[in-house]
């Protein structure tokens, strides 16, 4: 289950991050995502490491974090586009397949282009779009669906 | 747990440091760090100290290359109940330190050491260390027993080379004593244990079993021992053996600590040196010990006693080993998982060593956020624990995670990055500092960064660190006010107040709170007090640096467009300075600004400080002024505020960064539009030169400074007065004009000024000023239309249209040689305030033409004075009449022309006008010198107009010569004479100029009360009126007719003129001149009237008799010529008699149509010349003068 997504510009300032729990836990998920961007940081400051991987934009797991409602543990994975931007996501599933969190970041990516591209909408400023907030959500609902079938 | 632990701890000696006595901690702090240089000591250079008692077990020593190594635990520790299992946990040595001028008494201390010493029973080695012994000290030192060793007062080089012999003698103490320790077991055997093992289960544990086990766990100590003792190659044997041994018992937790052993053993052999397989091997053992140490959980006592702890400390201890960048993953694995046993620690203590440690090894892998993150855990757990002293080290852990967080005190910031970056932001002012820009991003993770900052604030004020407190409370309400309610921002506001009360008054604090202030205006001079800059060597030194060019656009200035990050200013050393800011409080609370100044770092600028109050969510620009004191740089990076009982410093630059990301949208609110304040233009600090003081010049107009109200054309003198208000004479000053109408300033007595100079401080001058006022603008489309004559008109009113003085004035220039830097000099602007008001306006000009007739004489009248001496005896020149008139000297009449001139006078004042002719007199006397005529004044009463005749006769008119007008009538055919080289244009010029040049000398001048005067300016009305009539009036008929009196007795004739007397024949003769170039055919007729106007030679009633042609007289005229034609009158009745010649031009030609001013080709040109009077006398009368004007 996914419990939170996050868009985070270059200057790793947070551009939309979104949880999808019930619970009153914004803060322990902001420093999740917040976290996470140590080790995107990492790859994007050393490119070379990543030098078979050099157009690849999923960064697979980032960081299996700590307990999370002491039955969970967060995973989050991580995606960077070649403007710098992340995206990160973080699940409670431990046995999420590659494919499906690749598929969920093309989503993902394809509704962040569509967002920034509107004229009104002023590059490093969060984004406050409903229509991308809705279509987020609608791609968070149907992560892990295909794989279920 | 134990904090710091890596691999290699296992193989430290631990010396406990204590204090005996009282020791300055400043002094103890001193004498540890000197024992902290001795942590490791070579065997080989211990060899001197050691004495082998028996066989040392240890058979693979290496004494050339091994050590032993030290770890000092200051102020001790409690005896650990895992000592027996890990021997480096126990306190093997104990060194008491003792500092002899504080305490004196040398048994108690040796007393007190002992006492101490009673704590630590697993000490093998006790040695008290007294420094600085005074001499009886040293005396009675000597018997104290070996353990207690002074160290003579020497300087520090010998005390370390005392303590280092000490040292080493401590370290073979230590060798021999862990020999005999490990003889002992080897033989003895020990009982081993640990809080693992219950009794319980000891007891019902097989005897067999029971003894394999304790013999593998003596072996694992004595490993432990030897790793101790410098010898892996022993300690590893022996943890083998452990190892067998305890795999066999299922002894797991033993199995992991001698394999954590063998691991350190291995690492000590290889000296520190690392490969990737030595990597792998020691990555493959310790998962090892970590899944073993897993493995001894046991179930029953987890209540009481876990090996957790081990299991944590292991893979801490792996952490350390593999923390490195390339191995990032692994390590954070491994922490992950440390950090996710945290939970199931029992201690707290525990717990925090766990998270500082995962902090620690987050940062140096340069995890810096995870890092924080696990920082800001270990805050709460000291925050926990409700003392102060945790409060204090929660705060301090807590500032290291501001960096990443990105909120940390601007305290923190090395004051050189802050002072570079000060002085860079006036050298590059537009542009924005990467930092800055970086922070104003990551400002965004506001969710996170309050609360950091809240429980810093926390803390603080739990810590009883109320400056902390308050710089927290400060950027937690500086940053984040619009996410904060009105009443936390209430509460951050009594905060700072509260913490300020605990504060000394006067404490700065690196971070600004409210409000927010930003540099709204640098204003200028007034223009009174404008600095030029000096030109040195050039007579107008003010004209290179003016700084209108003649461009408002100059393409040089494309490439900047922040323009005025190059604006210089200059201050002047005493005068006072402004500066406007803004300032804003979005907060919800009354903000009181107990003083705002602005903060000069150059030390040259006394400021004067201000107090504010800011209402709720308000903005408010003030001024705030100072003095610069020291000629040089003045940098004004900010101001100084004082507020909520703290001093800070509020940068414009920062402000300046925050608004640049408000407008991009990137930080939260700009606070200045949340108060409704209206967007501003980046204003950026220009650079600040102060220079020595100089003059100042103050003006005033003498008489008040009200504007001067003139009429339109009113000349007044005005009385300007400059005073030098400044310190420094004024040496040099130069006057000049400028804005509109310019013209209207006739003189300035600009050598009054120059003789004044230098003008000493204080002095005043005063120098006339005269001005006349401009004309109003155009009243009718004449003359508008006249424009292009004449440059001066189409001035129309206009705002601002009064011109002003510009006075350019300088100090002394002063001789230090160099002539670069000359101090500027100052220009101050007068404007003239000047008011024109419609005074007479001119209605209408017109040239008036007026004919006397002339009395037929016996010659004709003379003609103009050109031609006077060509007749000999002709009419006297009447003087007296010559001033008004003017005699055609073929049209036989007094012309008289007249300007006339309509004025009115809109005003409610009266008007007096005199006009004046100023004379030139004759071509044929002397021509230069003029002479001013005058006419008797005329009075126009305020709504009233009246006409003004100026007459016209004393200008000698080049017109009247005919033939001038012929060819200029009949330019289009060749012409003869002296004319001919003339063309039709010079003709028309020439003309013109006549026109002009007669103009020029009329000057209507008025007076209006007893001191406005002026002069009307109606130079283009006359010259329209003389243009539009001046062919009419001035040229010549094709025709003209002469009558005279035939007389063959001259005697006579001299002295009786032009009389006819009654019954008489008078012979007469009319002379008829064609003025054409062409001969004219023409029939001639002469008419006779009286004074009735009736004809006389005519009628049945007939009074005059004639004989000869009167009628239809046919003559031809050649050109230029004159044709005379004799008749006889006889005059039947004396009076007055009028007779008038009159033709009809055969044959005329078009020149003659067009003067005649008829279209028709039939029509007859009928010419007609003027009446001349005659008048028949009695005979016996006198002749009577009849005078021409009545």
């Amino acid at each position: 289950m996914i419990v939170c997504v996050a868009v985070v510009g270059h200057q790793n300032n947070p551009l939309y991050i979104q949880s999808f729990t019930e619970a009153d836990d914004a803060l322990k998920l902001h420093h999740i995502v917040h976290c996470s961007l140590d080790v995107v940081d990492e790859r994007v400051n050393n490119p070379k490491k990543s030098g078979p991987t050099l157009n690849e934009t999923f960064l697979g797991l980032l960081y299996p974090t700590e307990n999370y409602k002491v039955q969970y543990v967060f995973f989050s994975y991580g995606y960077l586009t070649n403007t710098k931007v992340k995206f990160i996501l973080v699940t409670t599933d431990l046995d999420v397949r590659d494919a499906d969190v690749r598929n969920f970041f093309r989503r993902f990516h394809a509704a962040y282009v569509d967002a920034v591209s509107n004229p009104f909408h002023v590059p490093g400023k969060k984004i406050t779009s409903r229509t991308f907030a809705e279509r987020v959500s609608t791609i968070v609902k149907s992560f892990g669906l295909s794989s279920a079938t | 747990m134990e904090p710091d632990v890596s691999i290699e701890t296992s193989s430290m000696i631990r010396i406990a440091v204590l204090p005996i006595g009282s020791v300055p901690p400043s002094l103890l702090r001193d004498y540890h760090s000197m024992l902290l240089r001795h942590h490791t000591i070579p065997l080989s250079a211990i060899s001197s100290f050691y004495t082998e008692h028996q066989k040392s077990p240890f058979a693979h020593q290496p004494w050339e290359s091994g050590s032993l190594r030290f770890k000092f635990v200051l102020g001790g520790a409690p005896p650990s109940p895992w000592e027996d299992f890990q021997s480096n946990r126990k306190i093997l040595a104990v060194i008491g330190i003792c500092h002899c001028p504080s305490s004196p008494d040398l048994d108690s201390v040796i007393e007190q050491f002992n006492v101490a010493c009673k704590g630590y029973n697993s000490a093998l080695v006790k040695r008290c260390f007294a420094f600085s012994p005074s001499d009886s000290h040293l005396e009675e030192g000597g018997k104290k027993g070996e353990n207690f060793i002074l160290f003579p007062p020497a300087d520090r080089q010998t005390q370390e080379f005392h303590l280092q012999t000490m040292m080493q003698d401590i370290a073979a103490s230590l060798l021999m004593e862990f020999e005999k320790w490990v003889l002992q077991a080897e033989s003895a055997g020990t009982i081993l244990k640990t809080p693992l093992d219950s009794q319980a289960s000891l007891s019902s544990e097989e005897v067999i079993k029971a003894k394999k086990r304790r013999l593998a766990r003596a072996q694992k100590t004595i490993g432990d021992y030897c790793l101790l003792a410098g010898s892996p190659v022993d300690a590893n044997a022996h943890y083998s053996t452990a190892l067998e041994l305890a795999r066999l018992t299922a002894d797991y937790f033993w199995y992991a600590g001698a394999l954590e052993g063998s691991v350190c053993a291995l690492l000590v052999d290889r000296m520190g040196q690392k490969d990737a397989v030595l990597e792998e091997e020691v990555k493959y053992r310790y998962n090892s010990v970590i899944l073993h140490y897993r493995k001894s959980f046991i179930q029953d006592n987890a209540q009481r006693v876990s090996p957790l702890s081990f299991e944590l400390e292991a893979t801490l201890k792996l952490a350390r080993f593999l923390c490195r960048r390339e191995l990032a993953k692994d390590v954070v694995e491994l922490l992950t998982s440390a950090a996710d046993g945290a939970k199931s620690l029992i201690d707290a203590s525990d717990r925090l060593i766990l998270y500082v440690e995962i902090a620690r090894l987050f940062g140096t892998l340069g995890y810096q956020r995870k890092a924080a993150f696990f920082s800001r855990q270990v805050a709460q757990l000291y925050l926990q624990q409700e003392n102060r002293s945790a409060a204090i080290c929660a705060m301090q852990v807590l500032a290291m995670t501001t960096k990443a967080y990105r909120v940390q005190s601007r305290a923190s910031i090395t004051k050189h990055s802050l002072s570079n970056e000060i002085g860079l932001g006036h050298s590059d002012g537009g542009k924005m500092h990467h930092q800055s820009v970086v922070s104003v991003f990551e400002s965004q993770w506001s969710t996170l960064q309050m609360v950091v900052l809240r429980e810093i604030l926390l803390s603080a004020v739990r810590a009883g660190d109320p400056l902390a407190a308050w710089s927290a409370a400060a950027r937690l309400l500086r940053s984040y006010y619009p996410l904060i309610t009105p009443a936390g921002q209430n509460g951050l506001a009594s905060a700072l107040t509260n913490s300020s009360e605990r504060l000394p008054s006067g404490t700065r604090c690196a971070d600004p709170a409210l409000p927010f202030v930003r540099l709204y205006s640098f204003p200028l001079h007034p223009s009174q007090m404008d600095i030029v800059k000096r030109t040195p060597g050039r007579e107008d030194w003010w004209a290179g640096s003016a700084p209108s060019g003649p461009f408002i656009y100059t393409p040089f200035s494309k490439g900047e467009p922040n323009d005025t990050s190059k604006q210089e200013l200059i201050w002047v050393v005493g005068e006072p300075v402004q500066v406007l800011v803004e300032l804003a409080n979005p907060c919800g609370f009354n903000l009181r600004v107990d003083s705002i100044y602005l903060s000069a770092h150059s030390g040259n600028f006394d400021a004067f400080p201000i107090s504010v109050d800011l209402p709720p969510n308000s903005s408010k620009v003030i001024t705030l002024s100072g003095i610069p004191t020291v000629a040089g740089l003045v940098t004004i990076p900010g101001c100084t505020v004082h507020c909520f009982g703290v001093i800070t410093e509020h940068l414009f630059r920062d402000v300046d960064n925050l608004l640049l990301g408000a407008a991009q949208g990137l930080v939260l609110s700009d606070p200045f539009r949340c108060c409704g304040s209206a967007k501003l233009k980046n204003v950026s600090v220009p650079n600040i030169s102060v220079v020595p003081p100089l003059p100042v010049l103050v003006s005033h107009v003498v008489g008040g400074d009200g504007a001067i109200i003139l009429y339109e054309g009113e000349i007044r003198d005005v009385w300007l007065s400059l005073a030098n208000a400044g310190t420094v004479p004024v040496e040099q000053a130069h006057i000049s004009l400028s804005g509109k109408n310019q013209d209207s300033v006739i003189s300035i007595a600009y050598e009054t000024l120059k003789s004044a100079l230098p003008l000493k401080p204080g002095a005043e001058v005063t120098i006339p000023v005269t001005l006349k006022a401009w004309r109003l603008g155009s009243v009718d489309p004449e003359t508008a239309a006249g424009k292009n004559a004449s440059g001066s008109t189409g001035r129309h009113l206009r705002d601002g249209s009064s011109p002003s003085l510009l006075i350019h004035y300088a100090g002394p220039v002063t001789n230090s040689g160099d002539q670069s830097d000359v101090p500027p000099g100052r220009r101050l602007v007068v404007p003239l305030q000047v008011c024109v008001l419609q005074g007479l306006s001119f209605v209408k000009g017109r040239l008036l033409s007026m004919e006397i007739p002339a009395h037929v004489g016996q010659n004709l009248p003379a003609p103009a004075p050109v031609k006077t001496n060509s007749h000999k005896g002709s009419i006297d020149y009447e003087n007296k009449m010559d001033k008004l008139m003017k005699i055609d000297p073929f049209r036989g009449s007094w012309g008289l022309r007249f300007l006339e001139l309509e004025l009115s006078n809109p005003t409610d004042v009266v008007f007096e006008i005199s006009v004046s002719v100023k004379l030139e007199t004759s071509s044929t006397e002397d021509s230069q010198d003029a002479a001013e005529y005058g006419y008797p004044k005329t009075r126009i009463d305020r709504d009233y107009s009246a006409r003004v005749l100026i007459p016209l006769e004393h200008f000698k008119l080049p017109i009247l010569d005919g033939s001038f007008f012929i060819k200029d009538l009949q330019s289009d055919r060749s012409t003869t004479g002296r004319n001919s080289s003339f063309s039709e244009k010079n003709t028309k010029a020439e003309l013109n100029a006549s026109i002009k040049n007669l103009i020029s000398r009329i000057k209507v001048r008025w007076q209006s009360g007893r001191n406005s005067s002026g002069e009307l300016n109606i130079k283009d009305a006359i010259q329209a009126a003389l243009q539009t009539s001046v062919m009419d009036v001035l040229l010549p008929d094709p025709l003209t007719f002469g009558f005279r009196l035939v007389r063959n007795y001259s005697e006579q004739a001299t002295k009786v003129k032009s009389t006819v007397l009654a019954h008489e024949m008078t012979p007469m003769e009319v002379l008829v001149r064609n003025n054409t170039k062409e001969m004219i055919k023409m029939s001639l007729s002469i008419t006779c009237r009286d004074v009735a106007g009736e004809n006389c030679t005519e009628g049945t009633k007939a009074t005059v008799l004639w004989s000869g042609a009167l009628n239809e007289i046919t003559m031809e005229v050649p050109p230029l010529q004159e044709s005379k034609h004799c008749f006889s009158l006889y005059f039947l009745i004396p009076g007055e008699y009028t007779l008038v010649a009159a033709a009809v031009i055969d044959d005329a030609n078009n020149i003659l149509r067009a003067r005649a001013k008829t279209d028709s080709p039939d029509e007859p040109i009928f010419c007609r010349g003027p009446p001349f009077h005659t008048e028949s006398l009695r005979n016996f009368t006198r002749q009577v003068k009849i005078p021409f004007l009545s």
